[in-house]
């Protein structure tokens, strides 16, 4: 009891009732309970002897009050339910360029409205459903922001469509992994074999870029040619992007160069190294990505167009290429440079540049992803040479060989060039009396093709074969796309081509034709000279043989019998098979195929005479090691 | 502008899943073809033994719901208009944030629901709270911006893997 009380009272709040209270309290308890069991004392109050005691015998007068409420009655429960306040983690995202949709012409409706990105197929019964394409955070990005990014993109499939791209047909499953692989890299090479949509995957590319707020401002730098090509896959692939070609005068050009808001410029290297050379270092446009198209044009690194090429300022570098090693490996290394993965100047060794390889390329060849693509035939045609070619390529060919022969060591590989160039053209046509057994049997083809309503492109390395030839195929409404046509006048004829039905032959250099044009509409090809790389051949056959490409495609190789040119063939078939057994049947196309000088030589038998003997003339020939190639 | 804003759209995917470290949401944010603008997601969140006696089964609907579904959308910069997941149990995020929110009716779940509480948005059939019928109405403004072949549940995948990428990196542990 008591020790409840006590309790009581040291619980009780300060603003309970006072000391005085307790006091009171305490008397009550006397007269009503036990004494005994009280912790007090209580005594009779002593008498003075004096007597004074009277007012002690008055009988005290009590004031009684009303003590407040202890507290609630009850239980009342302390805990409440408790949760730390919780942290969190955010990304925003970039605000993305918005695109007004292109202005639609009347007649050009109902085009626009056939050709847009078909709605995805169910599969079929026994067919795998396709898994869409995400884009993956690059191996380099290290802040969660920065994988973030990438790992929160829509998939392709359902970007693209949700954006009503304006698209000819539905991508391959391996570009649109090309197209992802571009948005995410900064600095990237695509290296994709001729003909499997490098510029398409680019563009569309660019296009997701713009959109995802990663970049704003693009340099594109092409050869001169393909300027119009770009222009035109531009307007093919991502209409509602304004590209703006960088050429005229210098005023001009300062211009375009200096002007904000311009998306995407569209320049040939010429131009741009002029331009950049002439620009204080400090007042050098800036991009946030750099595309080089034919970057193998950098591969020299110690030449003028690569020097300035990796100054221009840039936050993305992107490479295209068919063919990123010409001749050595070390020619990547100029590219590698430029996309900034290795320090200027640096001299990265074999096993260094395959790594950066696996790292930075992307490269897939049509054997491996377009198995149902349409075959391409190689038809080699071995004719015989006219009589009068036959003579004057034979005395030509004996004279050529006294007069290097005669040279003795002063020979040069220029001296054997002109020998073969010579020979060739004779094999082309008769320079006295214009005979041409390559015509003749290029006509006979012309006319069949021609009566089914077919289309042919022919290849020459002279643009005097071509006009030559142009003379004497007009009956196939013959037109000619060389590098003497002005610039101008390409696009038109290449449209003629195509639309026009009477139209049923072109003729096209290797140089100007080769690189960056479609033209799978054409189901046969001449080529009527060998060029001495069949890489480069192998990017002419590519125009016909390419993405889109719905018949076969019939190559026709005119080459004449018992000449240099069977020679020539011969070699390049060699080397092309020892690569092929080398590098497999995934890489077919090696510029390192091209002739050395020592094979040049091997053309001809020249020998130099020393006393009574003879001995040969010309470089050796190289051991072929297939550990180091 | 104005009209530039009356136009958009901007959808929300919540997803809330239980972890070794505790429960985390992450919550993105798109435009109306699936563009990602904003993604949120929380630090692991852990209910200790007291919570899990006294809470019962209301722990994981409460977790989800006002703890992580209301915080999310508190920090987020871009209000989305719609918020679309996939678990029931977080159907309840309704009750705190003043937009609609619908849950995925997989296979023929929901044939017994009424008609005003469920919906379709692009492939998927979804459903609506029970305590706030007009929703519907606001769906069907909704509904209208969003492609038939649109697949909704998409997004959440990337909000899955989001959060993946952040636990496995520690930036929200």
């Amino acid at each position: 009891m008591s020790s409840s009380l006590n309790s009581n009272t040291e619980d009780r709040p300060e603003n309970t009732p006072s000391a005085i209270d307790l006091a009171s309290l305490a008397l009550e308890l006397v007269s009503e309970t036990e004494t005994s069991s009280l912790n007090c004392e209580l005594r009779q109050p002593d008498i003075h002897v004096t007597g004074m005691n009277g007012a002690l015998k008055r009988l005290p007068q009590f004031e009684t009050s009303t003590p407040g409420l202890l507290g609630k009655a009850g239980f009342v429960p302390r805990w409440k339910p408790f949760w730390p306040k919780i942290k969190t983690f955010g990304v925003n995202f970039p605000a993305g360029i918005e695109f007004l949709p292109p202005k639609k012409q009347a007649d050009e409706e109902e085009e626009t409205r056939a050709i847009q990105v078909p709605a995805p197929k169910p599969p079929q019964e026994g067919e795998e459903a396709r898994q869409p394409t995400r884009i993956k955070p690059p191996s380099n990005a290290l802040s969660i922001e920065d994988r973030l990014f990438f790992l929160l993109q829509p998939p392709l499939e359902s970007w693209l469509r949700g954006q009503e791209l304006i698209i000819p047909f539905e991508p391959f499953p391996y570009q649109y992994q090309g197209i992802a692989w571009i948005f995410s890299q900064d600095s990237a090479l695509l290296a994709d074999e001729m003909g499997l949509g490098k510029t398409m995957q680019t563009i569309t590319a660019l296009r997701l870029l713009l959109r995802a707020g990663k970049v704003r401002r693009v340099l594109m730098v092409c050869p001169k040619p393909l300027i119009p090509n770009w222009q035109r896959e531009f307007k093919t692939w991502a209409e509602e992007i304004p590209v703006t070609t960088v050429e005229g005068g210098g005023e001009r050009r300062r211009m375009f160069w200096n002007m904000p808001g311009s998306l995407v410029l569209l320049c040939n290297y010429e131009t741009v190294v002029r331009d950049f050379q002439s620009m204080p270092k400090e007042e050098l446009p800036h991009f946030d990505m750099v595309v080089l198209d034919e970057a193998q044009r950098i591969k020299n690194r110690g030449s003028n167009t690569a020097a300035t090429i990796h100054t221009i300022p840039r936050k993305r570098s992107l490479c295209l290429t068919g063919t990123p090693i010409e001749n050595r490996a070390e020619e990547m290394i100029s590219l590698f440079e430029f996309m900034k993965v290795i320090p200027p100047h640096s001299t990265p060794d074999v096993k260094q540049l395959s790594q950066l390889a696996e790292e930075f390329i992307l490269r897939r060849t049509k054997d491996l992803v377009m198995k149902d693509m349409p075959p391409r035939l190689d038809r080699d045609e071995v004719i015989d040479l006219s009589p009068a070619q036959r003579q004057a390529y034979d005395y030509a060919e004996k004279e050529g060989i006294v007069q290097l022969n005669s040279m003795g060591d002063s020979i040069t590989v220029q001296h054997v060039f002109e020998l073969v160039l010579r020979l060739k053209q004779i094999c082309n046509a008769d320079p006295l009396t214009g005979e041409s057994c390559k015509l003749e049997r290029l006509v006979a083809n012309m006319e069949e093709i021609a009566a089914s309503g077919g289309k042919a492109i022919l290849f020459s390395q002279w643009t005097k074969t071509l006009d030559w030839l142009q003379e004497r195929t007009r009956q196939f409404g013959c037109l000619v796309y060389h590098g003497g046509v002005p610039t101008a006048k390409r696009e038109p004829i290449l449209t003629q081509f195509k639309n026009d039905p009477k139209s049923h032959l072109i003729l096209m250099s290797y140089g100007t034709g080769a690189v960056g044009l479609n033209l799978q509409f054409a189901g046969y090809v001449f080529l009527y000279d060998r060029w001495w790389n069949p890489a480069i051949e192998d990017q002419a056959i590519n125009r016909a043989h390419r993405i889109g490409v719905k018949t076969q495609v019939i190559v026709s190789r005119l080459i004449c019998k018992n000449t240099i040119e069977e020679r020539i063939d011969l070699v390049l078939r060699e080397k092309r098979e020892l690569f092929r057994r080398i590098l497999g049947d995934g890489d077919n196309e090696n510029s390192s195929l091209s002739l050395t000088a020592s094979e040049i030589f091997g053309l001809f038998d020249l020998r130099a005479r020393a006393g009574n003997k003879s001995k040969s003339i010309g470089p050796p020939k190289p051991k072929i090691d297939p550990a180091a190639a | 502008m104005t009209q530039a804003n009356e136009n958009r759209l901007h959808l929300g995917f919540l997803r809330v899943a239980l972890t070794d470290q505790g429960y985390v949401g992450g919550l993105l944010v798109t435009n109306h073809l699936g563009r990602p603008l904003e993604f949120q997601c929380t630090t692991p969140v852990r209910a200790n033994r007291t919570q899990q006696i006294l809470y019962g089964p209301t722990l994981e609907p409460f977790i989800y719901s006002e703890l992580i579904g209301k915080t999310l959308f508190e920090r987020l910069a871009v209000k989305p208009h719609l918020l679309v997941i996939a678990q029931d149990n977080v159907l309840d995020v309704r009750r705190q944030i003043d937009i609609p929110v619908i849950s995925l009716l997989e296979g023929n779940a929901g044939q017994d629901l009424p008609d005003h509480l469920r919906v379709g948005l692009g492939r998927q059939k979804f459903q609506l709270h029970q305590d706030f019928a007009e929703d519907l109405e606001r769906m069907q403004k909704i509904q209208s911006r969003i492609p038939g072949e649109a697949d909704m549940l998409e997004p959440l995948e990337r909000v899955h893997d989001a959060l993946k990428e952040t636990l496995r990196a520690g930036a929200v542990a």
